[in-house]
């Protein structure tokens, strides 16, 4: 059994604080959610709420080579090419 | 004669069809949709079963023409709000348009608001699987493809702001690392920045939600921390100047209101001069607060936000003649000179050598002309804000004790509890219920004690407070060298001459609202007008005053408009409840450390480190969702954001109503045996379905508790329908459909993964629907007959399910999956309980919509010229319920036919 479930309005709201830890991460390269994960101290399923929010709004995008061990990879998006 | 011919309530595909039915037909539909997009569930799905046709491809065609067609008139993000029948047969209809926040016309659906948006909410159109922004266009296909602003009030911080401050705004600007952005947004309304962000009293944190959680944010500290930041990056405030208006305005006054004034009108254009009588700008700020708690490089670098936009600042130039600004070619004054005189005790006395009045020794004290107090007894006479940083300087220059005589109790004492906890930390002595009778004094003529008696706490007086009433027999000298009086404060009125009237107490009559005095160009703002009050309210003031001559020298009304034209407050106990549980932070300390063995003057707060900053803004709840932060504003390239916009509410006549109001989804966690909501790899068929949809919140199916590609996935069908233990034995009709629908797509999708379907039985009745099921058994997908008993999550995210294997023994089987789908069943949308009054909309047995003759007469419900369309009648697939719109359609057409036949 695993730790409870924080509730997801609580998760996503966290989305703008933890995008900053999330670039830091990505800076050294592209990671899998669980490697970002690990990198920033919380949860694995926190982190895919968050990556996936900063996706949609064009922070980071997938490697699109396929997945290593069943993950994708995510790289953030530079500055100027952000919407 | 009625507005419109039918009133369609729903825009699913079922009230969609109706209402375009109706109007081929030649008859005047409204048709109306709660969600700021028409499109109902349809549009949300990946596909249609069996064909397998992209659901949005063959859903927007509808969308736009319900838009568009000439006999319906669609209005979105809108509810009824109630539907009573008259005599003539016909219906009232109130509709309530909620207010988008956007102006419709000008949005273009760019989307740069929602991109710019830093409040980030779960995503209803995604299932709450990503996020979305408080400013949010629904779906990539919504149609309209407008805006909206989700506002639920506004947040009670920056509600209770006196000085118009957008707290909530700030700290959502810092949380997503904005600091620039959050400084700017403070400066909005003052250019005290760095001051407020240390000496405001901080009304937002003794408002905030999280105060019932484990407290408050750190809200003022905050305000510092963007000041403090835009302070080492920036020399002045970084805006630009504006060109003059031709037009000056004259302030007496640098405290805090004039400050204030003075920025807001510069930044209007028009050419500033404040008058200030002392050597020094800034008035209490600069002369009355510590500089332990405001240092004067911090006032400085404020005041240099308003002399940076062209004010000036004449120090030492006390005005003794209003009238003569106006000759000197000022066309407004305004005057906000405070309180700068002390209320003298009335004691015998009181002109002994060591008497002095609070404000001049603080006001000393920062021009450093104070006396020494080293090794004096010291008594501070008052229990405000100025006998509490009266006594604290006093500690601060050596005085070998410092006592504070209040003639009420502890909870009587006007000062900020937080002032009177640290005095107490200062090692102040506190004396409750003394007042003073006389100062005594050696044959010198110094003081040497002051005589006191005590005092009662008797019934309140007009302040609310307890009345100090004198106990006869008590009095004692109180033994020491100096008295500091700090009783109460008031306006120095000679320059009002005999223009301006003054009231009782000396402070300036004008409006409360425009601030505007008896002499139309002369203003007050502040504490000249109030009374003393904070530097908080008296930013108000200034900023409102700035506001009302602005007005004035336009020539326009200063009645008849609202300042700030705010949201009501958002309801807290409905912020608490968005959440069932909340993981409490750890607040921040907030108080400062003065266990020094004697406090200096240096300041005593520290600053927030950024990650401090961070992690107190995070706390955010969002009150009012929208947290006003402007960046939307700023962002849109239409200017087509209007946070003015307020409900609509109008009566319509309709000839007939249709009520499309579809089916809510099982809840899915009311199975607590398979985990929903606790697993974090159980999801629902809906969640499923816009993992396979072209818009879907991820990059590919991935699941959600790790980003995973799952190879192994279990679909649990009949998850809340056939179940009597939730109380709906219903077959929910497509549950079946769906899941091997979302089968193939999934082999589709990901060729490498199993998936296996746990079931009672396959109902597949539909054309070509058994086809399609065995389609994707022929694929590989896996159908094992039993229901599932349990599932358990293991550490890995993984799925362990517990089911009977009927079709092999009956024998008791684990099975390990990445992944399960729980295919949730459909329940009656209970929300048309509200729609009608005067007559009951009767419902069946399973709360759905009766159509009481559904055989021969489907479409019809209890009352006359009321129908029902598509799933509000009970579960049906697409095709169904297109086919039940057309005939609640026909039923329309026929009733308000046969209204025209005579009797």
């Amino acid at each position: 059994m695993t730790a409870l479930k924080r509730e997801i309005r609580e998760i996503v709201r966290e989305e703008p604080f933890m995008r900053g830890r999330i670039l830091a991460v990505l800076a050294e390269g592209p990671h899998t959610v669980p490697e970002i994960a690990e990198a920033i101290g919380r949860p694995a399923n926190e982190a895919m709420y968050w990556v996936m929010g900063m996706r949609r709004y064009g922070w980071v995008r997938e490697v699109k080579e396929a997945a290593v061990d069943g993950y994708f990879r995510y790289q953030a998006v530079a500055r100027e090419q952000r919407p | 004669m009625t507005d419109y011919d039918a009133l369609v309530v729903g825009s699913g595909i079922a009230g969609m069809e109706s209402a375009l039915k109706l109007g081929d037909m030649g008859y005047k539909v409204l048709l109306v949709e709660k969600e700021a997009s028409v499109g109902g569930r349809m549009i949300l799905l990946s596909k249609v079963f069996p064909t397998l046709d992209c659901a949005s491809c063959i859903s927007t065609p509808k969308m736009a023409a319900s838009i568009h067609h000439p006999n319906v008139t669609a209005l979105t993000y809108t509810e009824v709000d109630g539907i009573s029948r008259d005599g003539a047969g016909t219906f009232k209809a109130t509709i309530r348009r909620k207010p988008r926040f956007v102006d419709e016309a000008a949005c273009t659906g760019c989307q740069l608001c929602e991109t710019a948006c830093t409040v980030a909410v779960p995503d209803q159109f995604n299932a709450d699987m990503v996020a979305r922004r408080a400013a949010y266009i629904a779906f990539p296909q919504a149609v309209p493809k407008k805006a909206v602003l989700e506002r639920a009030g506004t947040s009670p911080c920056t509600y209770t702001c006196p000085a118009g401050i957008k707290a909530h705004g700030y700290v959502s600007l810092i949380r997503s690392g904005e600091y620039e952005k959050a400084f700017q947004l403070v400066l909005e309304a003052t250019p005290l920045v760095g001051t407020l962000g240390r000496a405001c009293y901080a009304p937002c944190e003794g408002e905030c939600a999280r105060g019932s959680l484990e407290g408050t944010l750190p809200i003022r500290r905050l305000k510092r921390f963007a000041a403090d930041r835009h302070y080492e990056a920036i020399d002045g405030p970084g805006v630009e100047v504006p060109p003059a208006n031709g037009k000056g305005v004259a302030v007496v006054g640098s405290g805090p209101a004039g400050l204030t004034a003075a920025w807001q009108l510069a930044r209007r254009g028009y050419r500033v001069k404040i008058f200030e009588a002392a050597p020094v700008a800034g008035g209490f700020l600069r002369l009355a607060i510590p500089a332990y708690r405001l240092p004067a490089e911090v006032v400085d670098h404020d005041i240099s936000n308003v002399t940076a936009v062209g004010v000036e600042i004449a120090t030492d130039s006390p005005v003794t003649d209003l009238e003569a600004l106006r000759r000197d070619g000022f066309d407004a004054v305004l005057v906000a000179t405070g309180t700068p005189l002390s209320t003298s005790l009335n004691v015998p006395g009181e002109k002994l050598d060591g008497v002095v009045s609070g404000l001049q020794f603080l006001r000393a004290t920062r021009l450093g002309s104070a006396a020494d107090l080293t090794s004096k007894r010291v008594v501070v006479v008052g229990g405000g804000n100025v006998a509490m940083d009266a006594a604290r300087t006093a500690v601060r220059f050596n005085a070998a004790e410092t006592t504070v005589a209040y003639r009420r109790g502890r909870e009587e004492m006007p000062a900020h509890k937080a002032e009177i906890d640290d005095a107490e930390r200062d090692r102040v002595r506190f004396l409750f219920q003394v007042g003073p009778v006389e100062v005594v004094g050696d044959a010198a003529g110094h003081v040497t004690g002051l005589r006191c008696q005590r005092m009662a706490l008797g019934k309140p007086d007009a302040s609310g407070r307890r009345r100090p009433e004198p106990i006869k027999g008590s009095e004692f000298v109180l033994l020491c060298d100096t008295v500091l009086v700090a009783i109460g404060m008031a306006p120095e009125g000679s320059a009002f001459g005999g223009r301006s009237a003054s009231n009782t107490n000396g402070t300036l009559v004008a409006d409360p609202r425009t601030l505007q005095t008896a002499v139309p160009h002369i203003f007050a703002a502040g504490d000249v007008a109030t009374g003393a009050s904070d530097i908080t309210r008296a930013v108000g003031q200034g900023r409102r005053a700035a506001h009302m001559i602005d007005r004035w020298l336009k020539g326009e009304p200063l009645a008849g408009f609202e300042m700030d034209d705010v949201l009501p407050v958002a309801d807290k106990t409905k912020v608490l409840a968005r959440q069932t549980r909340y993981t409490h932070s750890t607040a921040l300390d907030q108080a400062t450390d003065t266990t020094a063995p004697r406090p200096d003057f240096a300041e005593i707060e520290a600053p927030m480190t950024e990650a401090e900053a961070l992690a107190g803004s995070s706390d955010c709840l969002d009150c009012g969702v929208c947290s006003e932060c402007q960046e939307c504003v700023t962002a849109c390239p239409s200017d087509a954001i209007h946070l003015d916009m307020r409900e609509q509410i109008q009566e319509v006549s309709v000839g007939a109503v249709v009520v499309a109001t579809g089916y809510k989804l099982f809840a899915a966690d009311a199975k607590p045996e398979y985990g929903f909501g606790r697993y974090k790899n159980v999801i629902t068929g809906m969640q499923m379905d816009r993992l396979l949809a072209p818009t879907r919140p991820y990059n590919t199916v991935l699941r959600p508790g790790d980003g995973k590609v799952p190879e192994r996935i279990a679909f649990i069908l009949c998850t809340g329908s056939r179940d009597e233990t939730v109380g709906n034995p219903l077959c929910s009709r497509f549950c079946c459909m769906y899941s091997i629908k979302q089968n193939q797509l999934i082999m589709g999708a990901l060729p490498l993964a199993e998936v296996t379907v746990h079931y009672m039985d396959i109902r597949a009745p539909g054309k070509r629907y058994d086809e399609f099921y065995e389609g994707a058994k022929s694929m590989g997908a896996t159908y094992v007959k039993g229901r599932v008993a349990k599932i358990t999550e293991k550490d890995d995210g993984n799925l362990v399910l517990r089911y009977e294997d009927i079709e092999h023994g009956g024998a008791l089987v684990e099975a390990e999956y990445d992944m399960v789908v729980l295919a949730v069943g459909v329940q009656p949308n209970r929300e048309v309980d509200r729609l009608f009054s005067g007559d009951d909309l009767a419902l069946d047995a399973y709360d759905y919509v009766a159509e009481p003759n559904e055989d021969m007469d489907p479409g019809r419900t209890s009352i006359p010229g009321v129908f029902v369309a598509g799933a509000a009648s009970g579960a049906k697939d697409i095709t169904d319920s297109i086919l039940h719109a057309g005939a609640a359609a026909a039923q329309v057409a026929a009733h308000l036919e046969s209204l025209k036949v005579p009797a």
